[in-house]
């Protein structure tokens, strides 16, 4: 079979790994040759995934380290059935194993002869060994786990593909008496001064607000991000929004903030963790826009989302090959506004200083959404007082978002605390970057 | 019914690990373990109006685990293949470290136990009957209040083989299955009832029964609004029960910190709860979610004695853990996955239901009292600071009957008197997921603890 036709999707971005091919380039242009005759009859193809992960892993045990490491590949099909969609997936990338996937279906097929190269081993990065253990002999207390996540994958159609390049990530948790974690594009500037905060114990007399309180809420350090990530980034997930659970379904178009707020979803921000190339269903990574000057402008949608809705598709994320993609954003980045932030707290005459979410939820069919302070401070008249305990906040998501102050920050800050976002129960690497945000009414839960 | 299929993989297992050992054996005098798994996971959504969804997965892996000369190392790679177990073996030797002890659990303490029967798995086509007969139910049951929003039906085969360097060798087949509800009024926006629910045997599962047990629920909210505070007596549904069991797990294994926060608990005849309660983590029960004849390190399955009427008797404990903590090795290591290190967790944590009472005797006996039906956040259970705090929507009841619906409560107060003042536990055992693990919890009665109304 010729595969000089095949064509590659554009990638219109470098990340980190991009440079290196996740698999022989010649083989997956075979393999899309394959894919070509597999769409003509039902079931049709849809797509093929292949990817390789490594997690590398280290904690302290008994005064030492110790490390373990995690390699594993697979592949995915899609099939579509006139009347169900089925997908199958299994581990292993060889010719062998990619045969007995695509012969899943019924027909049994046969791939080209071709021996592909042998990709490159994912490596650890020099030095995070090292690395690693300096951080865990940075702990004081309780236990901690330090991980190193790579991955590289690869979206194959009928005469096409694309190579899925992302950052390579950093994941400390600690748990014990004051549990929390950090999540970071590996070898980032502000990795250390995260560590640091993270590993820093808390301040040892802390207040707690009534439950039931409603105060004005500062959220700085961009903790915003994280707000928005759970009131737009998940109500605009298109299987959300094209059931009508969502409570921004019915709002296209429509005023959804006081104030004139832009908020886009960038795939192309390699410096926070939900970076990507291309998603997972093979789409060029590219900016969409979700809120513009306060209106809602779009939705996140793979591609079965975006033939629903008739919106852009590029959503599709896999949280590996043992998962089909559903539709979630990658990075969110609030647009600053010109205010500077230490104004907007010297405004405050009463509130709560957020620093740190330690746990963010919405439930969409309640339109609720509940917040997990970690870290903050109560605030009189612009000042800070007593640091907080960690406890909740809630609001309804459309209340939420009409009670954000016009007054938005100059200084947008990327969250590094919650950036490994669970839905249904897949995880998945996320990123935001936010200014300081004052909302009005938030209640103590 | 079918039995599992994946037996098949078994021969492939044993060439694998049988590579492993070979490789292994060239490479210097080493104590070792590797461990082979290779399962199948079907999932399918029926969901009304909308086309089914199928997903089926394969996986399967190696994982090595090496002590020499006072370092001891770890690696898993995915596959069968020779490749696969000669790059786990390059990889547990590369990330050696220093170790002061040897983690592998020594030759005399590893046995496998009695599994009993493979469990069977559905034929083709189970889910999309059970599917519409659910639908049927539900719509039947509420009269048309409620619709069935969606189930997610699991089940899977899986087969794992362990092998020691000193010639232990253990292996299993099982199946597993499982059935996710959602039913949400038909009109109006109000929550979606979830109720997961362990399959131990496909061929008794009664479409009308569950179908039944989580409409009962979502229509006992439906009525007028009733809110209350104050010292109550509480009855925790079963799922509510297991998350605040989820959320004392903590205390039930090794403990690595410094500070332990369980003596803190005890009373001063080292009672952690009332009479009452007694947990095990149970890995020989044939109708528990998980099953195999032993742990996640080769020691032998048991039934381990955590809280016996309130008095804390063993905390689980992997070898290496309980090595490195002081603990005594019952077997408590879990292996989830080929990937994951053998590690200290709850299996099978479940309330002896041995001396229970019925569900309906539990609602009369409880007089006024709040019954917590659906929790709406995880259960919290600060152990340093020994409080608790529980989220949920329940209804008030006056001597069994109900007076209405409280939609949010909140309860936040000492863990020591909760615990302490569980009056009865039910006999209507279900099974739950965890973190890791399952839960088994019935419905629990508690007296006299402050509710706080929203």
């Amino acid at each position: 079979m010729s595969n000089r036709g095949a064509t590659r999707y554009h990638v219109p971005m470098t990340m980190p790994s991009a440079a290196e091919p996740p698999f022989d380039p010649g083989w997956l242009d075979t393999l899309a040759g394959a894919c070509r005759g597999l769409t003509a009859s039902t079931p049709r193809l849809q797509d093929v995934y292949l990817e390789r992960r490594l997690e590398l892993r280290m904690y302290a045990l008994a005064g030492s380290s110790h490390a373990e490491e995690s390699r594993s590949e697979g592949a995915a099909a899609r099939w579509r059935y006139p009347s169900r969609t089925a997908f199958h997936a299994r581990t292993g990338t060889s010719q062998p194993a990619l045969e007995d996937l695509l012969s899943r279906h019924g027909r049994r097929t046969e791939l080209p002869r071709v021996r592909p190269a042998a990709p490159g081993e994912l490596e650890p990065p020099p030095g995070w060994h090292d690395w690693a253990r300096q951080t865990l002999s940075r702990v004081r207390r309780g236990h901690c786990t330090v991980r190193f996540l790579a991955r590289r994958a690869a979206v194959v159609g009928p005469d096409r593909w694309a190579a899925v390049s992302c950052p390579e990530l950093v994941r400390v948790a600690a748990d014990g008496e004051s549990p929390s974690a950090l999540l970071a594009v590996w070898q980032h500037p502000e990795l250390e001064s995260w560590l640091s905060e993270l590993l820093a114990p808390p301040p040892a007399r802390r207040w707690r607000p009534d439950p039931g309180l409603k105060v004005p809420v500062l959220l700085r350090s961009g903790t915003a991000g994280v707000l928005l990530h759970e009131l737009i980034g998940h109500l605009a997930e298109s299987d959300l929004v094209s059931s009508g659970d969502s409570p921004l379904a019915a709002l296209s178009g429509a005023a959804v903030t006081a104030v004139a707020l832009d908020i886009v979803d960038d795939p192309g921000r390699g410096d926070l963790p939900g970076a990507f190339s291309c998603d997972d269903e093979g789409v060029a990574a590219s900016e969409l826009p979700l809120v513009r000057a306060g209106r809602l402008v779009g939705w996140l949608c793979d591609c079965a989302g975006s033939r629903r809705l008739g919106a852009p598709d590029g959503r599709g994320r896999r949280a590996s090959w043992a998962r089909p993609p559903v539709p979630r954003l990658s990075n969110l980045i609030v647009a600053p506004g010109t205010t500077e932030a230490d104004d907007i707290q010297r405004e405050l005459r009463e509130g709560l200083l957020v620093t740190r979410l330690g746990g963010a939820m919405v439930d969409p069919l309640s339109g609720r959404i509940v917040l997990r302070v970690e870290r903050g401070w109560e605030l009189r008249q612009g000042r800070r007082r007593r640091a907080l305990e960690p406890f909740e906040l809630t609001g309804g998501a459309l209340d939420v978002l009409a009670h954000v102050e016009p007054a938005v920050g100059s200084d947008p800050r990327p969250d590094w605390r919650l950036g490994w976002c669970v839905k249904d129960g897949v995880p998945l690497p996320t990123g935001s970057e936010a200014p300081t945000l004052l909302v009005h009414h938030l209640e103590v839960l | 019914m079918s039995a599992p299929a994946e037996s098949r993989h078994q021969e492939r297992l044993r060439s694998a690990a049988a590579t492993a050992r070979d490789v292994l054996a060239r490479s210097g005098p080493c104590r070792w373990e590797v461990f082979t798994k290779a399962s199948v996971t079907r999932e399918v959504e029926v969901a009304p109006g909308s086309a089914p969804r199928e997903l089926q997965v394969e996986e399967m892996g190696v994982a090595v685990r090496t002590a020499r000369g006072g370092r001891a190392g770890f690696a898993a790679a995915s596959g069968l293949e020779a490749d696969a177990a000669r790059r786990a073996i390059a990889g547990a030797l590369a990330v050696e470290q220093e170790l002061p002890f040897d983690p592998l659990p020594p030759p005399h303490l590893l046995a496998a136990a009695d599994t009993g029967p493979i469990r069977g798995l559905p034929p083709r086509g189970w889910a999309h009957h059970v599917g519409e007969q659910l639908e049927k139910s539900v719509a039947a049951i509420s009269g048309g209040r409620l619709h069935l929003r969606r189930c997610l039906f699991q089940e899977g085969t899986f087969s794992w083989l362990m092998q020691t360097g000193e010639g232990f060798v253990a292996a299993f087949d099982g199946a597993a299955c499982s059935l996710l509800t959602e039913v949400q009024p038909a009109k109006g926006r109000g929550g979606v009832w979830r109720e997961w629910h362990h399959v131990a045997d496909p061929a008794g599962l009664d479409p009308a029964a569950a179908a039944r047990r989580i409409a009962d629920r979502a229509l006992l909210v439906q009525g007028r609004l009733a809110t209350g505070s104050g010292l109550v007596n509480l009855i925790l549904a079963p799922e509510v029960a297991a998350r605040l069991l989820t959320a004392l797990s903590p205390l039930l294994v090794v403990c690595r910190d410094r500070r332990d926060p369980l003596p803190k608990l005890l009373d001063s005849t080292g009672r952690l709860a009332s009479d009452e309660l007694t947990l095990l983590d149970d890995r020989l029960d044939p109708e528990a979610p998980i099953a195999g004849p032993c742990d996640g390190e080769g020691l032998p399955a048991a039934r381990t004695l955590l809280v016996e009427r309130g008095i804390p008797r063993h905390r689980l404990a992997s070898y290496r853990d309980a090595l490195a903590f002081g603990e005594i090795p019952h077997g408590g290591a879990l292996r989830l996955s080929y990937r994951d290190y053998p590690s200290t967790g709850i299996a099978n944590l479940r309330v002896s239901t041995e001396h229970g009472s019925p569900p309906a005797e539990l609602l009369r006996d409880a007089g006024a009292a709040l019954y917590l039906l659906r929790p709406l956040a995880p259960v919290l259970a600060d152990l340093a600071a020994g409080s608790y705090r529980i989220v949920a929507s329940g209804v008030w009841l006056d001597n069994g009957r109900v007076r209405g619906w409280h939609p949010v409560v909140e309860l936040r107060g000492s863990l020591t008197r909760l615990l302490g003042r569980i009056e009865a536990v039910g006999t209507d055992l279900a099974w739950f997921q965890a973190d890791r693990g399952a839960v088994g919890a019935p419905s629990l009665l508690i007296s006299s603890q402050p509710v706080m109304g929203q």
